[in-house]
């Protein structure tokens, strides 16, 4: 067993030549096994994974990141390896190219041990809406794990391995990072190029890093960001997002708006995050409540915006280029109306078919534009906070994770899960789940850092301020805490 | 009884998204759809918003890239990613029927 030790260890380790790449892939492998039945995974990348890891047999140790497996979810582009999205209309679909973040994964000689389930392009909160059938909770096999990223979360929850990409357009990394008790980052818009990440919503989706502890998940930050010229959106801007881990908090200004501690969120949630705010004015940080207008309007915004680009974006997905494609067409039309009808499933299809109503004619004007003008309320309202504070803080969800057979018959149901984790992504700015206890049935429950834009570091140093007082042991099958 | 969108907006919207439905299908969209353009209409209520649009959160000057020939992928490859294909070409199905032709 290494895969329960540090990083650091483990690269000493590797370092030494006391184990090679091998053992940690072979041992991925073995977990994922043992924990089949959570449906974590919808491919998996064994051979190709084994061959990487003898080829760096005789490679020089030469980064922290060397020879460890990572999870990638099934949205990020894969050369060679299948990449399906979670759906019908993919579930052929061999890449010809890497996604960036991949090529990058690559550089730094880590191993895709294989691709995560997820809702259907990335479309839900409970990863139910998958193709592949659903992920399993980790903590109770009966509940979600989340979604969209739910595959990624389950797996680090699990311990099958310590490293997980995520995708993130309203919450898809923070909510099941919170569901399953781990650290996940929706990093600032821009930080990280989306090329190779199948569109969903692309003024709001982000790629983001999905691991068991804070000081992980900077050091994965490290290695994705940047400029790249195939992604116009894409930031010059790197640095080293470990360098505020360990720092004390003292004078640290927080900002909790009320309406993140309302009556939308359980009870239980509410007095976790209390306890948690209490254990920050202990040690000196500065935490008071604010308002923050347009808070409230956020799921409105997120339907029209995120539907629209979706409707725009999975316009793609025509039977003609690649995936699915109906087999018996009379025409050219029937080709486009039967794959659509086929390969795509009921919450897809919703999406689309609303999107493409909001976008149309006069609809444009009375709803998308409005939004947009509202968005940018919103994001002056945030941004205005960070006028006085460093930080933004309250819970990430509104309950911990429910039924996996709870019904799914309210299509409003899986925007509102995401009620407090949509306002980022509309802001662009950078937002982390920190697990901060469990609920009376041990499932966990979690804390969302926000900061300003490109202000990672300063979230990562209240998550590891906060990871270190509370020594939460967040391995659902009790092993020992992974440092 | 719930509030339910026609047959037929249900079928324009289909039509504008290129997705065929069952008869089934139609009567459960009337009343989902309907209970998502309710929430949109939410968008209405908000009051005392500027007219400042926010498209995307770019907080740095876009750099564009030089207008290059860079690598291209292998046509090769593309067309058998293709359902349909034949050499270098994808093969697509009739696009206009005879009589529909000019």
């Amino acid at each position: 067993m290494y895969l329960n030790k540090s990083v650091k260890e483990i690269n000493e380790l590797l370092k030494k030549k006391k184990i090679k790449p091998i053992d940690l892939v072979e041992e991925a492998f073995q977990n994922i096994e043992n924990n089949k039945e959570l449906n974590a995974y919808i491919t998996l990348n064994k051979e190709d994974a084994i061959k990487r890891a003898k080829e760096l047999e005789d490679k020089e140790v030469d980064n922290i990141l060397f020879g460890i497996p990572i999870a990638v979810k099934d949205n990020i582009i894969t050369k060679g390896l299948r990449t399906t999205c979670a759906s019908h209309i993919l579930d052929n679909f061999i890449p010809i190219y890497n996604a960036t973040v991949v090529e990058k994964l690559i550089e730094k000689n880590m191993i895709i041990i294989g691709k995560t389930n997820m809702d259907e392009f990335a479309m839900g909160s409970s990863s139910r809406t998958s193709y592949f059938g659903a992920p399993h909770n980790p903590w109770n096999k009966n509940k979600i794990s989340g979604g969209s990223s739910g595959g990624s979360a389950t797996t680090i929850a699990a311990r099958d391995v310590l490293f997980a990409l995520g995708s993130d357009t309203g919450g898809s990394i923070r909510q099941p990072a919170s569901y399953t008790g781990i650290v996940g980052m929706k990093p600032t818009y821009g930080r990280i190029s989306r090329f190779g990440l199948v569109a969903f919503a692309s003024s709001l989706d982000q790629i983001g890093p999905m691991t068991t502890n804070v000081y992980n998940n900077a050091l994965l930050l490290n290695a994705i960001v940047g400029k790249d010229e195939k992604d116009l959106t894409s930031v010059k801007k790197e640095e080293d997002f470990t360098r505020l881990i360990g720092k004390d908090i003292t004078g640290l200004k927080i900002a909790v708006p009320n309406y993140f501690m309302s009556d939308i969120v359980n009870d239980e949630i509410i007095s976790k995050v209390k306890d948690t705010i209490k254990v920050l004015e202990e040690n000196g940080a500065i935490v008071d409540y604010v308002d923050v207008k347009y808070l409230e309007n956020a799921v409105t915004l997120y339907q029209i915006i995120a539907m629209s680009e979706a409707s725009s974006n999975l316009a793609r997905f025509d039977g003609i280029r690649y995936g699915y494609s109906y087999e018996n067409p009379e025409n050219i039309e029937d080709v486009y109306l039967k794959t659509r009808a086929l390969g795509f499933g009921e919450e897809v299809k919703r999406r689309i078919m609303v999107g493409s109503y909001l976008l149309s004619g006069e609809n444009a004007k009375i709803y998308y534009n409005k939004a947009l003008s509202i968005r940018e309320d919103m994001r002056k309202a945030l941004k205005e906070v960070f006028n006085n504070y460093d930080l933004i803080i309250g819970p990430t969800t509104t309950t911990t994770a429910y039924n996996l057979d709870d019904p799914m018959d309210d299509p409003r149901k899986t925007f509102m899960d995401d009620v407090l984790v949509i306002p980022v992504n509309m802001a662009g700015l950078p937002g982390l789940n920190l697990p901060i206890g469990f609920d009376k049935n041990n499932m966990p429950i979690g804390m969302q850092i926000i900061g300003n834009s490109f202000e990672e570091a300063k979230i990562y140093q209240l998550a590891s301020y906060l990871e270190k007082k509370l020594n939460l042991n967040l391995d659902p099958n009790g092993g020992e805490n992974n440092e | 009884m719930k509030e339910k969108l026609s047959k037929e907006e249900v079928l324009h919207v289909a039509d504008l998204a290129r997705i065929s439905l069952t008869e089934e299908e139609i009567s459960k969209y009337q009343i989902e759809l309907k209970e998502l353009l309710n929430d949109v209409e939410k968008i209405n209520e908000v009051k005392g918003y500027d007219d400042d649009i926010l498209i995307a959160c770019w907080e740095n000057n876009t750099e564009l890239r030089k207008d290059e020939a860079g690598e291209m992928l292998d046509p090769k490859e593309v067309v058998n990613n293709a359902p349909r294909h034949s050499g270098n070409y994808i093969e697509v199905p009739v696009v206009i029927s005879e009589g529909e032709g000019a």
